[in-house]
């Protein structure tokens, strides 16, 4: 059954996308892991414009992280003083990131620049998981092999000024990274498509040594504020967001990750990782050759000045 | 229902009409607009007509060749071209046509060097390649222009919105004729205008048109323009509908 894209301007198959929501709704499900990062070159795969996919991707996830969420809310592992923190310097970032799709866009050089920075992200992130997850898998196998070091304490962050006390984190910390990672993570959120989960948690265990036990909360509730600021910034600005699109991807993704989850129950955590390492790398790999293999058209057309 | 008296009119009028010195011909159009609703995936769009005061020997012999061509709303257009740098490819050069037709379909009785002289041709703007397109000042290389002028219209037949139906237009009667013309599903929005030409001997007679509106209705219409008129409501709209999705989520399978 086709369905025609009021944004997008384009016919189609409202089964696939269901599939396609539903499909990597399980795989973030399964992985605990947002899934706008393949979701996002999933629809430039299906050739829908990259400046509509990343915009509408956004939308999605507001509503993906929106019920987790309210989950960790209700179970108060979310550090709202840190949240908020991350949450000013991530509308910053994501103003900045719609101003830059805006120009990149006009440039003709946007396409160019979400699968760049695909590749480069998808490509580290699946690379660091693949050995980390390769090394967990022969650890188990070898139970003498010494405990992994714990890293040092970042005393370059500790040194920094503008110090906050953050009473749920029992942290007493330095603003300034914690502005500088929400920015970041709204910079990509509005030029990729992607909520950012992947940088900010890591980044908040290991760099501002946040508590484990609110570190999902906390990164969901900047992530879910962040993706509502970029997609009513997109909508104003460049008119990309497809409401359609964005719904038949929210259904499909809010059912498939429920599946998801039960399955992640049943595999073996570094297994799983190992699985996601590989997927992401194959999605590095299929952008990256799309670059740098002769296009079979070399020409491209665009309607009016801009886009 | 429309489309067979619009035929009946046609015939009409082609019956009661006085013989004079040149043919004439004469259009109508199996609908005045199209719709785009969800399940839009592309229509026809018959184009009726009638070769009036013709000459009935030449009528019989099929001596009158017909050219139908259907024209979208105009529109500016950025040709680029990628080019490898640093081991990537990325878009290098650009040409920008204005007044370039977002859509084009033609279809005809016989083959255009056929029908007409190249030089008549060129002037209608009938076929693929006479299709006229303006380079705008000052941008680009002109020495390239003819490149990026084929590239462009082989790109809008890739993207099904540049057509051409030798044959496509089928004789009723001697002096009926009728073109069947596809839009493609991503038929551009706006008016389209369909042209019929006329031509005996090579010789161009006589041209007629006829304007069609291609139009989104009801919820497409209605989002396209929130979108486009007021983005920021649309966002916010965009914003409350991914909420309530994910809040029912919570309370359909949330149990924790």
């Amino acid at each position: 059954m086709n369905i025609y894209l009021p944004i997008a301007e384009m016919s189609v198959n409202v089964f696939v996308l269901f599939g396609m929501g539903a499909g990597v709704g399980f795989l973030s499900g399964m992985f605990g892991v947002g899934g706008g990062f393949l979701m996002t070159p999933l629809l430039i795969f299906y050739n829908i414009p990259p400046a509509v996919a990343v915009a509408t991707e956004a939308n999605q996830i507001v509503a993906s992280s929106f019920s987790g969420a309210l989950a960790h809310f209700r179970k108060a592992t979310v550090d709202i003083k840190l949240g908020v923190m991350l949450l000013a310097g991530g509308i910053v970032g994501s103003a900045f990131g719609v101003a830059i799709f805006s120009s990149l866009r006009q440039a003709g050089q946007l396409d160019l620049i979400i699968s760049i920075l695909y590749v480069v992200f998808l490509g580290t992130i699946g690379s660091l998981m693949l050995v980390e997850s390769l090394n967990a898998i022969r650890k188990n196998r070898n139970p003498d092999a010494p405990p992994p070091e714990v890293p040092p304490q970042q005393s370059w962050i500790a040194s920094l000024p503008f110090k906050m006390r953050f009473e749920r984190s029992q942290l007493y910390l330095s603003v300034i990274p914690v502005l500088v990672l929400g920015m970041l993570v709204g910079i990509l959120a509005s030029i990729m498509g992607v909520g950012g989960g992947f940088i900010m948690v890591p980044a908040m265990i290991y760099l501002l040594r946040v508590p484990t036990n609110v570190v999902i909360g906390t990164s969901l509730f900047q992530i879910m504020f962040v993706t509502m600021f970029t997609t009513i910034a997109q909508s104003a600005t460049n008119q990309t967001v497809d409401i359609v699109l964005a719904l038949i991807l929210m259904v499909g993704g809010v059912i498939g990750a429920q599946f998801g989850a039960r399955a992640g129950q049943k595999l073996r955590g570094e297994q799983l990782r190992a699985l996601l390492a590989l997927i992401v790398l194959a999605v590095c790999i299929r952008l990256g050759w799309d670059l740098v293999s002769m296009p079979a058209e070399l020409f491209s057309i665009a309607a009016g000045v801009g886009h | 229902m429309r489309v067979i008296i619009a035929l009946f009119s046609l015939l009409a009028f082609a019956t009661i009409t006085i013989a004079a010195e040149d043919a004439d011909i004469q259009i109508g159009l199996s609908s005045e607009t199209i719709e785009i609703t969800s399940n839009f995936d592309g229509a026809d769009l018959v184009i009726f007509g009638s070769i009036e005061n013709g000459d009935r020997q030449l009528l019989e012999a099929k001596g009158y060749e017909v050219v139908v061509a259907l024209f979208g709303p105009r529109e500016e257009v950025t040709v680029r071209r990628k080019e490898r740098k640093l081991g990537i490819w990325i878009n290098g050069d650009a040409m920008r046509f204005s007044d370039v037709p977002s859509s084009y379909s033609v279809a005809t009785t016989s083959s255009l060097s056929e029908i007409a002289d190249s030089e008549a041709i060129k002037i209608l703007q009938l076929g693929l390649d006479n299709i006229n397109v303006v380079k705008e000042e000052g941008n680009g290389d002109g020495k390239e222009l003819v490149t990026f002028r084929e590239s462009l219209a082989r790109l809008k037949v890739s993207q099904s919105l540049f057509l051409e139906r030798i044959g496509g237009v089928e004789f009723l009667s001697p002096t009926l004729f009728k073109a069947k013309l596809a839009l493609p599903a991503n038929v551009p929005i706006g008016k389209h205008t369909a042209h019929a030409f006329l031509f005996r001997d090579g010789k161009f007679l006589n041209a007629k048109f006829a304007e069609m509106q291609v139009r989104k209705i009801g919820f497409e219409q209605y989002t396209y323009e929130l979108a486009h008129k007021n983005g920021l409501l649309y966002g916010i709209i965009a914003v409350l509908v991914a909420i309530a999705t994910g809040w029912l989520a919570s309370v359909v399978f949330g149990k924790d």
